[in-house]
């Protein structure tokens, strides 16, 4: 996959930010960005026919190991923030009523 | 003790769960053994590193120094932590009377302090991106701690940005390690060289950059800073003013100036950059009515005036025989004491008061004197008076571009602005003594003391400070010239007749100013296009 596909999966997700009226939605385009990221970099670590860095593939072309072991905590991190994000909106929904960013600055 | 460095980031974690997991309160007092744990290591540590230099740099695990995790020190990371121990001491000793039940805030705030001193010693980008990202998760937390619509809404703005800001960040890295083969920041500085003509470098430097903007709260993306100021309990606003806003300015040093300074010179950007932001959190600031708000674009201007001295720099070993860069630096701590400071009082008064407006709150002085004393020398340090430590740094930072006028005109004119929202802010002293209930904390104005004591000191003694500290040679007798005094009243007196005659009387442009908010949509908009202005600077 090229690797300029991982970036328009990016610039999706920060239109998406910039646009999107919906709490929910802009919490969701940081997951896209955080998943276009991902890509870009599984991307650029792996090439054709290299094995997965696994133990038993010791003495086999095997693909670079770091972009995956990176990538792994960054889906970590990823989920905390998306779980983290969307207890605030649940907080927001319950105290405003609603999950728009605009009738939630009227309130102010 | 080579290995002090783990035990800075796990001593604090460790007493965090032992606050957790055991029931009585009584065990909160174990955040101040933490402290002082911290505090005799720090001092041990210092020692041991000052006698062997060489030993610098722990690697884990074993591996290859190239692929492997480490922590690295040196004297500009020594700083940072022990300005992040005295700070957490002092934050802990205020707001522990206020929240003595609250055992997840003290969790989280403990936590918080093993993350931070682990995001200043890290080695390692791509650690320093999940330290960064930790503590934004553990920051909003902190912002939204009491419970209400305005702190979840400031909370997930700021959590939301400085994600996209942090991703931004690692997808600089991400190509970094692409061009490099290594995410160590040693290697990574020593061959910096090799490859800095690559476009793809250049388009990394310029994420990274733009991420940290944000983190800095520079100029076009200041606008989570105030939102999450105002919400938050004064304690966590000291912090968030304090550290949190130093530590992109400590990132910002270690990318752009450890890695990338013998590649790039930007400085003259950077220059602009933070004069802008200072000019602009300095107009807005004037125009604010609320006591918070006033203080957090206060950061958002004394953030600018700190990069204004950091961009003299070149490569980090320069930062000592520079003055404007060293005053950056010092800026940077001195900030951080005063502005707690700042905020740890205004939070005292807002809490008797139960009230923000600044033109409401009348008689601090005679109704809680010892707050309103440690105010007034809070307000003297952050106006530049002499004999207080604003005043030494501002003095270097102003060193640098002595020969440039219109650097120096701007330079002048975000002091006067600062002296006039501070005239403003001092209106709350004035009057007679109101009827409120004021109880006694000692904790508390014992920890403001600390703050305003520290704040003295380093403006009075900080030639002997820094000449055995640092080994400078340059920068004393700077108070026997009698035209700093003449210089400082003039403009005192200059900011009171502008307070009076234009300010208080609230033209249209400072109502405008004052109520227009950009939105969190905007925010990204101008996100992106702050990259690209960043990206067209580096490229051509």
């Amino acid at each position: 996959m090229n690797p300029i596909l991982s970036f328009v999966v990016i610039l999706i997700g920060i239109y998406g930010l910039a646009v999107s009226t919906n709490i929910i939605k802009s919490v969701f385009c940081v997951t896209i960005i955080e998943a276009g990221l991902i890509l870009l970099f599984l991307n650029l670590g792996q090439y054709e026919g290299g094995l997965i860095p696994i133990m038993e593939a010791l003495g086999i072309e095997i693909v670079d190991p770091i972009p995956q072991a990176l990538m792994i905590t960054t889906i970590v991190i990823g989920s905390t923030i998306t779980s983290l994000a969307l207890m605030i909106s649940i907080k927001i929904f319950h105290i405003t009523g609603s999950i728009e960013w605009k009738d939630f600055l009227k309130r102010k | 003790m080579i290995y002090a460095p783990v035990l800075f980031v796990f001593i604090p974690i460790i007493i965090a769960i032992a606050v957790f997991l055991i029931k009585s309160p009584k065990a909160h007092y174990l955040v101040f053994l933490s402290q002082a744990a911290l505090i005799v290591l720090f001092v041990l540590y210092a020692l041991f590193l000052s006698a062997n230099p060489d030993q610098n740099i722990i690697v884990f695990g074993g591996w290859d120094a190239r692929f492997a995790i480490s922590f690295y020190n040196d004297w500009l990371s020594l700083v940072f932590i022990g300005l992040t121990i005295f700070m957490w001491t002092v934050i802990l000793l205020y707001t522990f009377k206020i929240n003595y039940a609250q055992k997840k805030l003290f969790f989280f705030l403990m936590f918080l302090e093993g993350v931070f001193l682990g995001l200043i010693q890290t080695n390692d980008l791509f650690n320093m991106f999940v330290f960064l990202e930790l503590t934004t998760v553990l920051v909003t937390i902190l912002i939204v701690y009491r419970k209400g619509g305005e702190a979840f809404k400031a909370g997930l703005q700021y959590m939301l940005l400085n994600t996209v800001a942090a991703m931004f960040f690692l997808i600089g890295i991400i190509l970094l390690y692409y061009v490099y083969g290594t995410i160590n920041i040693r290697v990574i500085a020593s061959e910096i060289a090799l490859y800095s003509d690559y476009n793809i470098v250049k388009f990394a430097y310029v994420l990274m950059i733009t991420g940290l903007c944000v983190k800095a709260a520079l100029f076009p993306l200041f606008t989570w800073l105030p939102r999450a100021h105002g919400v938050a309990q004064a304690s966590i606003s000291a912090l968030l003013s304090g550290l949190i806003v130093k530590a992109a300015l400590y990132i910002f040093l270690r990318v752009n100036f450890d890695m990338f300074s013998n590649a790039y010179s930007m400085s003259e950007m950077f220059f602009w950059l933070g004069a802008i932001s200072a000019l602009v959190g300095v107009v807005i600031a004037m125009s604010q009515k609320d006591l918070k708000q006033i203080l957090a674009y206060h950061t958002v201007s004394q953030v600018g005036i700190i990069m204004m001295g950091l961009a003299a720099t070149g490569p980090i070993e320069t930062l000592f025989t520079n003055p404007a860069a060293f005053g950056g630096l010092l800026h940077a701590v001195n900030h951080a004491v005063f502005k707690s400071l700042l905020f740890l009082a205004a939070g005292s008064i807002i809490r008797v008061y139960q009230t923000k407006k600044v033109y409401e709150i009348r008689g601090v002085f005679k109704t809680m004197p010892w707050t309103a004393i440690v105010l007034i020398v809070a307000m003297l340090s952050i106006t530049g008076a002499p004999f207080f430590n604003g005043f030494i740094s501002k003095s270097l930072i102003k060193y640098g571009f002595k020969q440039d006028a219109l650097k120096m005109i701007v330079f002048t004119i975000v002091n006067l602005g600062t002296m006039i929202s501070f005239v403003k802010f001092s209106q709350i002293l004035f009057g007679p003594k109101q009827k409120l209930i004021v109880d006694r904390q000692y904790k508390q104005h014992f920890a403001m003391s600390l703050l305003a004591i520290a704040s003295l000191v380093i403006g009075l003694a900080y030639y002997p400070i820094f000449k055995s500290l640092f080994a400078l040679t340059w920068g004393g007798a700077l108070y026997l010239d009698y035209l700093i005094y003449i210089e400082y009243i003039g403009y005192m007196a200059l900011a009171v007749l502008i307070f009076h005659f234009v300010v208080k009387r609230d033209y249209l442009p400072f109502r405008l100013l004052r109520g227009s908010p950009i939105s969190f949509l905007t925010a990204n908009s101008i996100f992106v296009f702050s990259m690209i202005v960043i990206g067209l600077f580096v490229f051509l």
